[in-house]
């Protein structure tokens, strides 16, 4: 009996045809979502995730493949470089070329103007993985296709539908898919039509307090585009004194303007990232303010630059002589979502980090000292105490 | 460990059954956030009692007294705190209906600032996208919103005063909005989120036996603190009689509060010069808190640095109010200790002692 109840159960061709019915529509749903450009869901749980214009950095962010929409991202910059500044110009970029409204606070258009120019979607990256194939012992073929390494989740993903590293999503994903990364060239301005949309917040003298007519100016902008835009909010060098009045650095100013800025990100209806830079040289990280600061964001990320006293430390840096030497050391202090959940469990947890900013990415890699190069005089020297040298011992 | 319990038993002892009147805090730290710990206080009140394989009793059902819990969150909002605990399994949405759970939103409007008449004209004319912008409490939104969060836009007239400057919303979710200074402010906030505490005991469930025990989360309320300060007359004096105020409504009241090292320990250091207000404002109230709870949870990152199977340490330690009460009954039995914790990522916790 009980096999022809199953039988039966089977055939019906009600069932066949009501069921495709009912599962469709949501299917449809959640396929209407994405054809937003530059909006692709986390391979980690499927959340929007939207890139930060330079990949290694969407590396870093916990698996996500890039900043989650909603959240709020804290660079933080020891010393006079201004690294992080060529980040948040990639990522401003990569809003203006996926279409994204981009607001820039505290800013003249003259910052819009010095954007890097667009290359392509991940020409760059594509060129350099062919370079590297060519010269490169080859160890294991069968790893190849695992991704770039520390390209983390993002990269392993990327390349699912062919092989290799991230260059077959190029030769035959682009043509279906629009990019979700573009490289750009930090010595070329991008020109690009809808440059001309992002809107700049200057900082104008007014009767009520600076951020608060600041936060309200940013929130009648994204209240005055249409519903399903995404937004980015960029905020070069935050309370530095050459831009912002001394008493905005007041905590009572700060705080509730991060802390409204947060709630502006974190309505539902809303699709907004900010990528907020800070000196740590005028505000150091061992004052409650800073903390307080870091503590509101979603991401903290620093940025230590190597002195330049350190030149032969980063020359012998370099794992290979095809290796930029790294520029400095990059510390994650809280990565989105992930910290907020407890932390824990990403594999990038844990390691050191060195950047290299070059002409043309901003590249993010596993530190790791090499073996000591520039003490080749001091071997020399105390192998020739120790023992004759050749010359010596021909007769 | 998929078949790991929500509750993990070493924690169970800890957060099951915050004794009455007491005051629980727990602190944490930039890289060892306390939510998962606050989700777990709220899965040990609200959890079903079948679907905890543990062996302790974390049965809503204690002395025929059915547990609620009101979450005041200064720092996330609804969606993060319903989307987390649906991991756990907890439904805050359907629990919020059945009257057992309600949420203080202290983070979308607490600072906006569009509610004070007096300044919009200003604002229209500066920028003059704005000028077709209603004056509402709320700040404007894309107008199709999708009704996502089941609560109307309320339609304040935004007058001025007390009166409007805590929107009550017949939805689920009561929003906080700062307005005015020193203790009449606070004041306010106190009264709203009361005003939610003896909603949620006034209203009798069918099957409830008895009265109902309300725990009261209040999480990260040291931002209030740090982003008002000495201008706005809030002190750490005044914030933690905000908290007595609180715990007064509440059976159990538990508190997070943030211990970074930059906030409590500058203001103690013999330096040079004197710390900023911030700082010495935040040790207090920290401090202060400390003394007056009954169990004190710290968290904190691994000093030997990230490692990929913990994310952090977690410190029970008895705060100064504990042995204050007459009678210590059977399950106030928990001795202190230091664990480690692991937030696995399906949003499972691992809890285990040093070597384990």
């Amino acid at each position: 009996m009980s096999f022809r109840k199953r039988n039966v159960g089977l055939t019906t061709g009600a069932d066949r045809t009501s069921v495709p019915n009912i599962s469709t529509p949501p299917q449809a749903a959640t396929q209407s979502a994405p054809p937003t450009p530059g909006v692709r869901p986390s391979p980690d749980d499927g959340r929007p995730t939207t890139s930060t214009g330079s990949p290694s950095l969407d590396n870093l962010l916990a698996g996500h493949g890039g900043l989650p929409v909603g959240k709020m991202l804290l660079l933080e910059e020891n010393g006079t470089t201004d690294f992080a500044g060529a980040l948040l110009r990639y990522y401003a970029a990569e809003g203006v070329v996926q279409d994204q409204k981009v607001h820039v606070v505290g800013m003249q258009e003259q910052w819009g103007r010095s954007l890097p120019g667009l290359i392509g979607p991940a020409e760059n990256a594509n060129e350099k993985s062919d370079r590297r194939k060519s010269e490169r012992m080859k160890i294991a073929w069968r790893y190849e296709r695992l991704g770039e390494f520390g390209a983390g989740v993002a990269g392993a993903r990327a390349p699912a539908a062919g092989s290799g590293g991230q260059a077959p999503s190029t030769d035959g994903g682009q043509a279906t898919q629009p990019a979700f990364c573009h490289a750009f060239d930090l010595t070329k301005r991008l020109t690009h039509p809808s440059i001309g949309n992002m809107t700049y917040i200057p900082i104008r003298p007014s009767n009520e307090p600076l951020l608060v007519s600041i936060q309200k100016k940013l929130e009648a902008a994204i209240a005055s585009s249409p519903p399903n835009t995404v937004h980015r909010i960029v905020i070069p060098s935050f309370l530095n004194p050459t831009v912002y009045p001394p008493e905005v650095s007041q905590p009572e100013n700060v705080l509730p303007f991060l802390h409204s800025l947060r709630a502006l990100l974190s309505r539902p209806a809303s699709r907004i990232t900010a990528i907020i830079t800070l000196p740590l040289s005028l505000f150091p990280r061992s004052s409650g303010l800073v903390r307080w600061m870091e503590l509101i964001s979603d991401g903290v990320i620093e940025l230590c630059p190597f002195p330049h006293s350190a030149d032969a430390l980063s020359t012998s840096g370099a794992a290979t002589s095809h290796e930029e030497p790294p520029q400095g050391m990059l510390k994650t202090h809280r990565l989105p979502v992930l910290h907020e959940r407890g932390g824990g469990s990403d594999q990038n947890i844990g390691q050191d980090w060195a950047f290299t900013l070059s002409r043309r990415k901003f590249e993010i890699k596993p530190f790791s000292l090499p073996p000591a190069e520039g003490d080749k005089e001091a071997q020399d020297s105390t192998r020739s105490d120790k023992m004759p040298k050749k010359a010596d011992l021909e007769f | 460990m998929p078949s790991q319990p929500a509750l993990p038993h070493l924690l169970a002892p800890y957060v099951s059954s915050p004794p009455q009147s007491s005051l629980t805090i727990v602190s944490s730290v930039l890289g060892a956030t306390s939510n998962w710990l606050v989700l777990r206080f709220l899965y040990a009140a609200l959890g079903n009692p079948s679907a905890s394989n543990s062996g302790y009793d974390i049965s809503g059902l204690e002395n025929g007294k059915k547990k609620k819990v009101v979450l005041v969150s200064f720092l996330r909002g609804w969606e993060f705190w319903r989307s987390e605990a649906k991991r756990l399994g907890l439904d805050l949405a359907r629990l919020t209906e059945k009257r057992r759970f309600a949420f203080v939103d202290g983070l979308s409007d607490l600072f906006s600032s569009s509610s004070t008449p007096s300044q919009s004209p200003l604002s229209s004319h500066q920028y003059p996208g704005a000028g077709a912008v209603p004056r509402t409490t709320l700040p404007i939104r894309p107008q199709p919103t999708p009704a996502r969060l089941r609560q109307p836009v309320p339609l304040s007239t935004g007058s001025n005063g007390i009166a409007s400057q805590t929107a009550r919303e017949s939805g689920p979710i009561t929003k906080l909005h700062f307005s005015g200074s020193g203790v009449a402010a606070l004041d306010a906030l106190e009264k709203e989120i009361a005003a939610v505490i003896n909603e949620l005991v006034d209203t009798k469930l069918g099957d409830d036996r008895g009265e109902s025990e309300i725990i009261l989360v209040v999480d990260q309320s040291d931002l209030l603190l740090a982003a008002t300060g000495a201008s706005k007359g809030i002190g750490a004096t005044e914030m933690g009689d905000w908290i007595m105020g609180l715990q007064q409504a509440a059976y159990a009241t538990i508190a997070t509060i943030s211990a970074d090292s930059p906030l409590i320990h500058n203001a103690s250091a013999f330096a040079h010069e004197a710390p900023p207000p911030l700082e010495t404002e935040h040790a207090a109230f920290a401090v202060g808190l400390a003394h007056r709870a009954e169990i004190i949870m710290q968290l904190r990152n691994l000093e030997t640095g990230a490692a990929r199977d913990v994310s952090g340490v977690l410190r029970v330690s008895k705060g100064s109010a504990w042995g204050q009460r007459e009678i210590a009954t059977a399950e106030e039995s928990w001795e202190e200790k230091e664990v480690l914790y692991f937030v696995q990522r399906d949003g499972g916790v691992n809890v285990f002692g040093r070597g384990e």
